[in-house]
């Protein structure tokens, strides 16, 4: 696979393999530093509370909800 | 003026007395005389001579020849060496220049009058005298006055003095030609042999060759059968320098930044390139001779880049957004310099030259820089922000690194409190018999600290911080200081020079998240954390998944847990079938086995469909299909008769008053429906794109084996009670309607709403519950998931969310 960072493609087989899934020293620590940043972010559904509002009201057959 | 500072003729020369000491210690002089370097500054103290004349814009070419006799040979086309008498010496000008040591037209750039050269470069500055010293034999030729002239010298000693050798109109120049003196060939020589490398003298004649853009160097050597010839000439001057430095470097800029000028007389000029590498080259010369130890030339340098940089940095707001501190260094990393200064009598620490002292030269370039690379950062904010953002990675890894170092080895009273607040840890010391569960959310992190097993089962609860990105749109991430906990809760370091998998407490670390969309978001950010930065934890077998229930079904006093939806359908579908009977329109009876079958067919029929985009309409979509209208080739064969099939076949499931369907041909050969419905049209379209899709042709093959079963109005009937049943939809949904009879079917949304006793039961109690162990295959697919959800453009993302959210869910089903 290639380097989640710089997208290189990772050392050739038989290097020992010492940063994967990167390239590199380097391309490793960027990536640690973005998850000690804060910059790697999933999409959260709005609010918890808002959860309500979006789910079926108890009488509905919860089967219907598209899986 | 320009008259007296042009003057070159015997006046100019000054005399400074004592060659002899060069022959007794070359080495002050020349270089060490045994390893080649005195032996090739012999031939650059003669070239730097051309490189003055040149210089001083009366010269454009130089030629360098190594003649097969060893003896090397520098020309140039300059004004030639005065031959006139010089008043002090009595001798002709050119004989003192090769005679007197310190003798040149070099000596006099303090003195305003007879100024011969403003600055020059010389390796030693000892002149050609030395170069005459330690030769066995050296021939001058001067072309000067439309007249050629000849001298020759021998071990230093003039032993034929300058004479006319006859005319030579319009010609102007100096050769010298010399055989350096060598222990092979006399027992007194000086080198220890002759032998030139072409390859050192091209790559330091190159060098001058950018560094004085314009002048033209050539090089010959006669010695090998094949004669060597090479030719040096580059317009571009130190620009192209780097260019040549990093020819084999990826470059992340298009051309180098180039800035030249001149301040309190130093004369500053400068390339600058980035590439994709870490290294720094940044290479500083004084008139053409390069200082390994750089000096106030670099120093200048390298203030002004930082503080240009940081500049630019704040101006542009890039600095606030990154929130990180760059130094010089993240500054240099990846860049290729070529630094150029001239400077009148520069002064050095050393013979050698390797480092400059002059004060004045680093304000000079100090200011210049400051003042041309700000203008080039505002009028080029592409490339510099391509450049800065290149410094801020360089900033990150190192603050990585350092951040890295401090939380694995962080052991403060205050750290391991604030952890011992969050951990709940297990008494069990041995890690192959420890867990952790890593929970998230706190209300689930209290029932399962409740619920666990002190013994052996820690709990760390992770919650994941929520940011309102913007209107509507909200982001969730682990946070530094949660990302730290779990560092310092699994023990092993953090960072490729830190952590250590034999340091991890537990060998079973348990990602225990809700069953929603949410929950799997947060499992895939930590997936891809641990895959990225402790893959080896994944190696070795240590992570695992665990599978809360989503769904409670009670009937009476016995109890289920499920833990997805397909495992609920499965459910239901098992208590709908019971004494349930499909009355087909034929007449014919399914029930039991044969029912069941039909209902696997329907769960097969209704995955193809939800694979469609979503602006199709599925009863459209389902009946088209039972239709036949997506049957391999039955739109290109007969497209008129298949748009009055579906037509028929949706006629026949509407409801009496609701018929009338029409079907026609659209202009890209797709299908037009369209019904009059209480005075209004109701228009539905299949184009020619979704009618030959790879969607339609899985959908006609996994209806056409049940088609018979719906080819009129069938009935579901369980204990008198009856459904239509108009395709394999309504199947589905009557048969999980009547599933669901006499159950109590409890969702849960989170695993904060499992009591203690409950999550005990189905997702900590080692005999209930279903670890997954993750595997790296596994996790290199959520890396992917990863990066297609941190994707910088928002509405592509937003497509994949939509798209992709069932395979996030399901990733570990």
């Amino acid at each position: 696979m290639s380097c989640p960072i710089c997208g290189k493609a990772a050392p050739p087989e038989g290097q020992p393999p010492k940063y994967r899934p990167f390239c590199s020293k380097r391309c490793a620590d960027i990536d640690l530093g973005r998850w000690l940043n804060e910059d790697y972010r999933v999409p959260a559904q709005a609010e918890d509370d808002s959860a309500e509002v979006d789910s079926p009201d108890p009488g509905q057959n919860p089967a219907r909800r598209p899986i | 003026m320009a008259e007296t500072t042009e003057s070159y003729g015997a006046s100019a020369i000054k005399v400074l007395k004592g060659l002899d000491a060069v022959r007794k210690r070359p080495g002050m002089y020349i270089g060490d005389t045994d390893d080649g370097s005195g032996l090739h500054h012999m031939v650059y103290e003669v070239v730097d001579n051309g490189i003055d004349e040149a210089l001083a814009g009366h010269a454009t070419e130089v030629v360098v020849k190594i003649h097969a006799d060893s003896s090397v040979s520098v020309r140039d086309n300059g004004r030639g060496i005065p031959v006139d008498i010089h008043e002090e010496e009595g001798v002709s000008a050119a004989e003192v220049i090769m005679t007197q040591l310190h003798a040149g037209g070099k000596f006099n750039n303090t003195d305003d009058s007879g100024n011969a050269y403003k600055v020059s470069g010389g390796l030693h500055g000892v002149g050609v005298s030395v170069v005459n010293a330690l030769s066995e034999w050296l021939e001058l030729t001067v072309w000067r006055n439309d007249t050629e002239y000849r001298a020759r010298f021998e071990f230093g000693d003039c032993v034929t003095h300058v004479y006319p050798v006859g005319p030579a109109p319009g010609r102007k120049g100096t050769e010298v030609r010399f055989l350096a003196s060598a222990k092979t060939n006399r027992a007194d020589g000086t080198f220890s042999n002759l032998e030139y490398q072409f390859k050192t003298l091209e790559t330091r004649l190159r060098e001058l060759a950018f560094l004085n853009s314009g002048v033209r160097i050539v090089i010959e050597d006669e010695r090998p059968a094949e004669p060597l010839h090479t030719e040096l000439y580059y317009d571009g001057g130190v620009r192209e320098f780097v260019k040549y430095l990093d020819r084999s470097k990826t470059s992340i800029m298009a051309e180098p930044i180039y800035m030249t000028g001149e301040r309190g007389g130093i004369g500053v000029e400068v390339a600058m390139w980035w590439n994709d590498s870490y290294h720094e080259n940044v290479l500083p010369f004084t008139n053409n001779i390069p200082q390994r130890d750089g000096g106030t030339h670099m120093a200048g340098f390298r203030g002004a880049l930082t503080r240009t940089i940081n500049a630019y940095a704040q101006s542009s707001g890039i600095a606030k957004k990154e929130k990180v501190d760059f130094t010089g260094d993240d500054a240099r990393e990846g860049l290729t310099c070529v630094l150029s200064v001239k400077v009148p009598d520069p002064k050095f620490s050393s013979q050698t030259k390797d480092k400059l002292v002059s004060s004045e030269v680093r304000p000079a370039v100090e200011n210049l820089v400051n003042e041309k690379l700000g203008e080039w950062f505002e009028e080029n904010p592409q490339q510099a922000r391509i450049i800065v953002g290149k410094i801020i990675e360089a900033a990150l890894a190192r603050e990585a690194a350092r951040k890295a170092r401090d939380l694995t080895r962080r052991k403060t009273a205050m750290d391991v409190n604030f952890l011992a607040g969050k951990l709940k840890d297990c008494t069990e010391k041995d890690p192959s018999k420890s867990e952790i569960f890593l929970v998230e959310g706190d209300s689930a992190g209290g029932s399962a600290q409740t619920g666990r097993d002190r013994k052996n089962q820690a709990i760390l609860p992770l919650k994941g911080k929520i940011l309102n990105v913007e209107r509507a749109r909200f982001d969730k991430m682990l946070g530094s200081q949660e990302i730290g906990n779990l560092v310092m809760a699994l023990g092993t370091g953090i960072g490729r020079d830190e952590f250590d998998i034999k340091k991890l407490r537990y060998h079973k670390v348990v990602i225990m998240t809700d069953a929603d969309v949410d929950g799997a978001h947060i499992r895939t950010l930590l997936l891809t954390f641990f895959f990225r930065q402790m893959p080896a934890l994944i190696e070795g077998g240590y992570l695992y998944i665990a599978q809360p229930p989503l769904y409670k079904v009670a009937r009476g006093k016995s109890e289920v847990y499920l833990k997805d939806q397909a495992s609920l359908d499965e459910y239901l579908i098992e208590q709908g079938v019971e004494g349930a009977v499909l009355r087909l329109a034929s007449g014919e009876e399914l029930a039991g086995a044969d029912l069941l079958r039909v209902i696997e067919g329907a769960r097969a029929f209704r995955r193809v469909l939800d694979a469609f985009p979503t602006h199709y309409p599925r009863p459209i979509l389902e009946q088209a299909a039972l239709a036949g209208a997506f049957e391999p080739g039955s739109a290109d064969a007969d497209l008129a008769r298949v748009a009055a099939q579906v037509a028929q076949r949706l006629d026949l499931v509407a409801p009496e008053f609701e018929k009338g369907w029409q079907g026609r041909i659209t202009q890209d050969h797709g299908i037009r429906l369209s019904r009059i419905l209480r005075g209004v049209e109701e228009l539905r379209t299949l184009d020619g794109a979704v009618l030959r899709s790879g969607e339609a042709r899985r959908l006609a093959s996994v209806s056409s084996p049940h088609k018979e079963v719906y080819s009129g109005v069938a009935r579901l009937v369980r204990k008198e009670r009856e459904n239509l049943v108009h395709g394999p939809l309504d199947l589905l949904k009557a048969i999980l309607t009547e599933g669901e009879k006499g159950l109590t079917l409890q969702r849960y949304k989170g695993l904060g709403e499992m009591n203690p006793e409950q999550l005990w039961e189905t997702t900590l109690d080692p005999d209930a519950r279903v670890l997954l162990q993750v595997k790296v295959d596994d996790v290199a697919e959520a890396d992917d998931i990863f990066t297609k959800l941190m994707g910088d453009v928002v509405e592509p993302r937003r497509e994949f969310i939509q798209a992709n959210a069932l395979s996030v869910e399901n990733l570990d089903a």
